[in-house]
């Protein structure tokens, strides 16, 4: 049985997630409307991507609340335009007025992004704005910052005290789809999945103190 | 001016793109993909489906569509297809020409193959409808294909001959890419296509 769960938008470029190994090898799918007749007891984390129904997210943001205060993950990458996700504010883009209002900084070193470069995040084969175009501000107190864009956008970030589980959010396209591109980036998908159980284990920890 | 009804699958891009109020003006009505099963469409004479929704609510609900047009309707559909649910589908996905303007020299492949039609005569360029294509339809017979590419593939085709309604059919996505905050040309598609399909000669 595999720990990690996929919410999928059944959407159509996400048909090659349907194929992928990588996808395959590590996460359970389920169609994001089955959400609320699922056991989520068995899973680690939950893979929110960017193009799910926010709307029935928000109809059942009860089961969200709950499953991360049973001390789980919720990694969600997208922008949010409902109020499903505790903690994390709506969406805000960022004015661009030149390319370099797309480069990415980071605030600290976090082993997701071990390995990867700033340029690698901000470029694509020389241009700009496929990471990040914004961010959900104000990120929640006391969420480590680890990514932003300039004057102090922050991108991405984690929230261990809006809940009693974890909150990864990532205010552009899904993370996991980090792959294959031939360059630094393609590190984070599995940087972030051992991320998850090393998280997952430390949550454990953080409520036993 | 027409009863347009738009499909809304509740993702963050189309939750930026019809509300907008350029483009709500002319909305009627905006339904939630989930409740679209138990909806009346009687009363609309478009139905606008954004690409990238749900395979399941939008396969569950191909038969009403489809009597929605055969009923004299006009369905707008946008985005690749990978699932047959259009009259006639031939759909031939693509990889994505993400790149084409940074070449020397630079095509973006599609031509306009019909350039007296409304659409392109009074409302888009087709500057306005150029950013990146997914893939290609091969229409039937009778079709009019108004965009194409250099070897034939339809980017945005009319199909009057399918059924007793009218199909707008295109590979491109403006509500996805303008929702993102990504790709200019696709707000200019849009803030053409929505007065000539609430206004225009279809």
């Amino acid at each position: 049985m595999k720990d990690l769960l996929f919410i999928d938008p059944g959407h159509a470029f996400g048909v090659d997630n349907w194929h992928d190994p990588f996808m395959q090898q590590h996460f359970h799918f389920i169609d994001m409307y089955e959400l609320e007749h699922t056991d989520l007891t068995p899973f680690k984390a939950i893979i929110v991507h960017d193009f799910v129904d926010q709307i029935h997210l928000k109809a059942h943001q009860h089961i969200i609340e709950n499953y991360l205060n049973a001390g789980n993950i919720i990694v969600w990458s997208g922008h949010l335009t409902e109020s499903w996700l505790p903690g994390c504010a709506p969406f805000t883009p960022k004015t661009i007025v030149q390319f370099s209002d797309y480069n990415i900084s980071f605030v600290q070193p976090h082993p997701v992004f071990d390995g990867v470069t700033t340029d690698d995040m901000t470029l694509n084969k020389g241009v700009a704005g496929f990471f990040a175009r914004g961010a959900h501000l104000p990120i929640p107190p006391h969420a480590e910052s680890l990514l932003t864009l300039p004057d102090g956008f922050v991108t991405t970030y984690i929230d261990r005290h809006s809940t009693r589980g974890t909150i990864f959010v990532h205010a552009g396209r899904d993370l996991f789809a980090q792959r294959n591109q031939n360059k630094t980036t393609d590190r984070i998908h599995t940087q972030l999945l051992q991320w998850i159980y090393d998280e997952h284990a430390a949550i454990g920890g953080r409520h036993d103190a | 001016m027409r009863k347009i009804a738009v499909i809304f699958s509740g993702n963050a891009p189309h939750s930026v793109t019809f509300n907008e109020p350029k483009y709500k003006q002319y909305i009627n009505e905006l339904i939630y993909l989930p409740k679209l099963a138990e909806t009346d469409l009687s009363d609309f004479d478009v139905l606008y489906i954004p690409s990238q929704l749900n395979k399941r609510m939008l396969l569950a609900n191909k038969d009403k569509i489809i009597a929605f047009a055969e009923a004299g309707g006009i369905v707008c559909a946008f985005g690749p297809q990978p699932w047959e649910w259009l009259p006639n589908q031939k759909w031939e996905d693509r990889e994505t020409n993400f790149w084409w303007w940074l070449e020397k020299g630079a095509d973006s492949g599609l031509r306009l193959t019909n350039p007296q039609h409304d659409l392109f005569s009074n409302y888009l360029t087709l500057a306005d409808a150029t950013w990146h294509q997914h893939g290609v339809f091969w229409p039937v017979d009778g079709a009019d294909v108004l965009v194409s590419t250099v070897d034939g593939g339809a980017v945005l085709y009319v199909d009057k001959v399918s059924t007793n309604g009218t199909w707008i059919i295109t590979t491109l996505d403006p509500d996805y890419h303008f929702g993102s905050y990504f790709m200019p040309a696709t707000e200019r598609f849009l803030d053409g296509f929505f007065p000539w399909l609430a206004n225009g000669q279809l």
